[in-house]
């Protein structure tokens, strides 16, 4: 069961104290009042989002997509018109003293920094003036290859439009694919010609021949397609246990202790001679009443 | 040995005692139809329900998750337990030189085959794809007690088949020449072929005799590993109840136990249909009464290091299995099974009148019963304890009970081994002929002189 979903099931299960407390989040009015310190600027915004990223996003979702987690009340959107119905001092608030399935961040975010938060928050105030504007995705193309010989993922990005032109400054992912998902291996920036090149870490385990399957993909701000690079030997073999430890008597035909077979033909085989000498002599009956 | 000189006083007295040994052969009634169609008719149920359980999978069977072996592999511990009578009788007894087992040899070597090769038959019942039997042969491991039950199981039907024919072949000389009318002419032919034309030369009896002898002593390592092998499936997995040191050895003197009582009542049964008082007399009875006695006394020693010494103990999940069979779900039947099948034969074959056959063989039910139930009890309960906790499964699956196509099946192998020694008393006398004359004192010559 996922994080997910055991948040469900906790906020399911409080679900009538919920359906009191979502009725009204009443602040006191000393509070509302409160003005904003931190002053409305990029740099606040920018480090707001940081904050919003790390603490409030698991929940809240990405702004003005409306996806926030399956919770009891639902988490709202911060660039909901409900969100701004509150005044900066009622999202302090809100904030510092939490409620229901919403944490209080008193002691895990710091007066100021909430003040930050709460600048990140009126940037997507309706009708405000938005400061940091998310730019449309850039589509790119991506390529890669590994190179075997050097342990190296050299990578080539493009802009997709007519020219074509090298995506410069760019940052890439690399990854490798592991049974339940990719592990990050670090990151490559792309030089002005669009390309790049990552060494891929020495520790890296592969399978048992020590292959690696390599996904080479882009961070938010771009549009690419991930690039999988199947079964490159650039990892060190992974070694599996053997589940069977030592000289055991239950083994399979393969792993079978060489005198527990011997004893198993002798013993069956020397059964069946006798009973093939006996049945000899039944034939020697049979012979002897021809001969008299 | 007493020789008898006068000639005329021979042929009689083997006329004698060819006439009643070929009783069984030549005698035909209404009870002997009623009790083919009997039987007959069980084996059609049984084979009904096993058409049923191959239509409809094992899911027809009270079997589950957790108790995987059921009727049927107490079946089959039961039917290889009464099977190792032919070991005892004839190969322990004449090797030990007591020439009382070699009357009876023919009759515990017609248990022996008929249990055996039905046990070969209660696994295949057991399979869930029946089909894939050869799957066991082609892709078996070596370090699988299985494969060495398989083995052992075949191994050990060949020798009983040959220690039930060799002997044979003289008789069927004898038959051969002296049936003539009195039996269909098919039959002779068979009588005339299994003979292989044996003429009663003096090499001949010394082949009979040595190849016997071989396998005497052949069946007894083979004998004593059939039952051992099967004791090991269950001592070889780590089970509370089946962890035990001794489970070979306990095996194997409880198949004394079972295998001398089935050959009580068989001999019993003969005795009254086929009227061979004089054979099977009261003396056969006496022995084969203290023989009982003397395997039960050591089954209790071994009942007793089985039970005392873990219920000293009491270690976890082997007490909550021993605690059930003490004073829990089967506890009537455990005290049933310890107190018929042991402790009453103990106490009561000692008396010298519960040795009479009646008497004898009445008991020998209870033995015979009673050594079935242990079985059960020796597979099931210990398929209900298993060391993990018995959980998020539904109820049914907690508990055991045999369903009536399990039933079903079960009277088709305790049938269908009746049979097989119903048709082997038809068509082969169920006493050795010529050894018991030679007992007598008749001289050879008069065996293949044709009446």
């Amino acid at each position: 069961m996922n994080t997910k979903w055991k948040l469900f099931l906790i906020a399911t299960l409080a679900f009538p104290a919920q359906q009191v407390l979502s009725q009204d989040w009443m602040v006191p009015s000393d509070h509302t009042a409160l003005t904003n310190p931190s002053e409305y600027n990029l740099e606040n915004i920018k480090k707001g989002k940081e904050l919003y990223t790390r603490n409030c996003q698991s929940c809240h979702g990405d702004p003005g997509k409306n996806n926030p987690l399956a919770l009891l009340p639902l988490p709202v959107d911060i660039a909901s018109e409900r969100m701004h119905a509150n005044s900066e001092g009622d999202l302090f608030y809100k904030i510092t003293t939490g409620r229901g399935v919403m944490p209080p961040f008193e002691s895990t975010i710091s007066e100021n920094e909430r003040w930050k938060l709460i600048n990140f928050i009126m940037n997507f105030k309706p009708g405000g003036n938005q400061l940091l504007v998310d730019a449309p995705p850039v589509k790119v193309k991506l390529l890669a290859s590994v190179n075997e010989n050097k342990s190296t993922v050299e990578i080539l990005a493009e802009r997709e439009d007519a020219e074509s032109t090298g995506l410069e400054n760019a940052p890439v992912i690399i990854s490798a694919k592991k049974t339940f998902g990719n592990i990050e291996l670090g990151r490559a920036i792309t030089n002005e010609n669009g390309r790049a090149e990552f060494t891929i870490p020495e520790n890296v385990i592969g399978d048992e021949e020590g292959y690696v399957s390599i996904v080479v993909s882009m961070g938010d701000g771009y549009d690419a397609h991930e690039v999988a690079l199947e079964k490159a030997k650039v990892g060190k073999n992974k070694v599996v246990p053997r589940l069977i430890k030592g000289e055991v008597l239950w083994s399979t035909n393969n792993n079978i202790q060489l005198w527990l077979l011997l004893s198993y033909i002798s013993a069956a085989g020397g059964a069946w001679l006798v009973i093939g000498y006996a049945i000899y002599q039944i034939i020697k009956i049979k012979k002897l009443s021809k001969s008299s | 040995m007493n020789k008898i000189e006068s000639p005329e006083e021979s042929r009689k007295k083997f006329d004698r005692i060819f006439t009643d040994l070929t009783r069984s052969i030549v005698k035909k009634d209404e009870l002997t139809r009623f009790w083919f169609f009997i039987l007959l008719m069980f084996i059609g149920v049984g084979l009904w329900g096993w058409i049923i359980q191959i239509d409809k999978g094992l899911g027809v069977t009270g079997m589950r998750d957790y108790v995987s072996w059921g009727l049927y592999i107490a079946n089959f511990v039961f039917f290889v337990a009464v099977s190792l009578v032919g070991l005892l009788i004839s190969s322990v007894l004449q090797l030990l030189n007591f020439s009382w087992g070699k009357t009876i040899s023919r009759a515990a070597e017609q248990i022996a085959i008929a249990t055996v090769a039905l046990a070969g038959i209660i696994i295949v019942m057991d399979m869930g794809r029946p089909d894939r039997l050869l799957n066991v042969f082609l892709h078996g491991r070596f370090a699988s007690p299985i494969v060495w039950d398989l083995t052992v199981v075949s191994t050990y039907l060949a020798i009983s088949v040959l220690l039930f024919y060799i002997p044979l072949i003289p008789d069927l000389a004898i038959m051969r020449d002296r049936m003539g009318s009195k039996v269909p002419a098919w039959k002779l032919k068979i009588y005339t072929i299994l003979a292989l034309g044996w003429n009663g030369n003096p090499q001949q009896y010394a082949i009979v005799y040595h190849a016997v002898r071989v396998l005497m002593i052949l069946i007894i390592p083979i004998g004593l590993s059939i039952h051992t092998v099967t004791s090991w499936l269950f001592a070889a997995t780590l089970r509370p109840g089946w962890d035990s040191t001794i489970f070979g050895p306990y095996f194997v003197v409880g198949a004394f136990v079972a295998g001398t009582a089935a050959l009580i009542i068989l001999m019993y049964v003969y005795r009254l249909r086929y009227g061979l008082k004089d054979y099977f007399d009261d003396f056969h009875f006496d022995k084969m009464g203290r023989l009982l006695v003397l395997v039960c006394l050591v089954y209790l020693y071994f009942n007793i290091n089985e039970f005392l010494v873990p219920a000293y103990k009491m270690k976890s999940a082997e007490g909550v299995h021993l605690k059930d069979l003490f004073s829990g779900a089967y506890a009537f039947l455990f005290w049933f099974v310890q107190i018929a099948g042991i402790a009453l034969p103990i106490v009561l074959i000692r008396i010298k009148y519960f040795r009479k056959p009646l008497p004898l063989s009445i008991i020998s039910v209870f033995v015979l019963f009673s050594a079935w139930f242990k079985r059960y009890l020796i597979v099931i309960p210990t398929m209900e304890h298993p060391f993990l906790p018995v959980q998020n499964v539904p109820e049914h699956f907690h508990h055991y009970a045999p369903t009536s196509t399990e039933i079903m099946i079960m009277l088709f192998s305790f049938f269908t081994s009746i049979f097989i020694i119903s048709v082997l008393a038809k068509f082969f006398p169920v006493i050795t002929i010529w050894e018991y004359a030679e007992e007598k004192g008749i001289d050879r010559k008069y065996f293949t002189e044709k009446s």
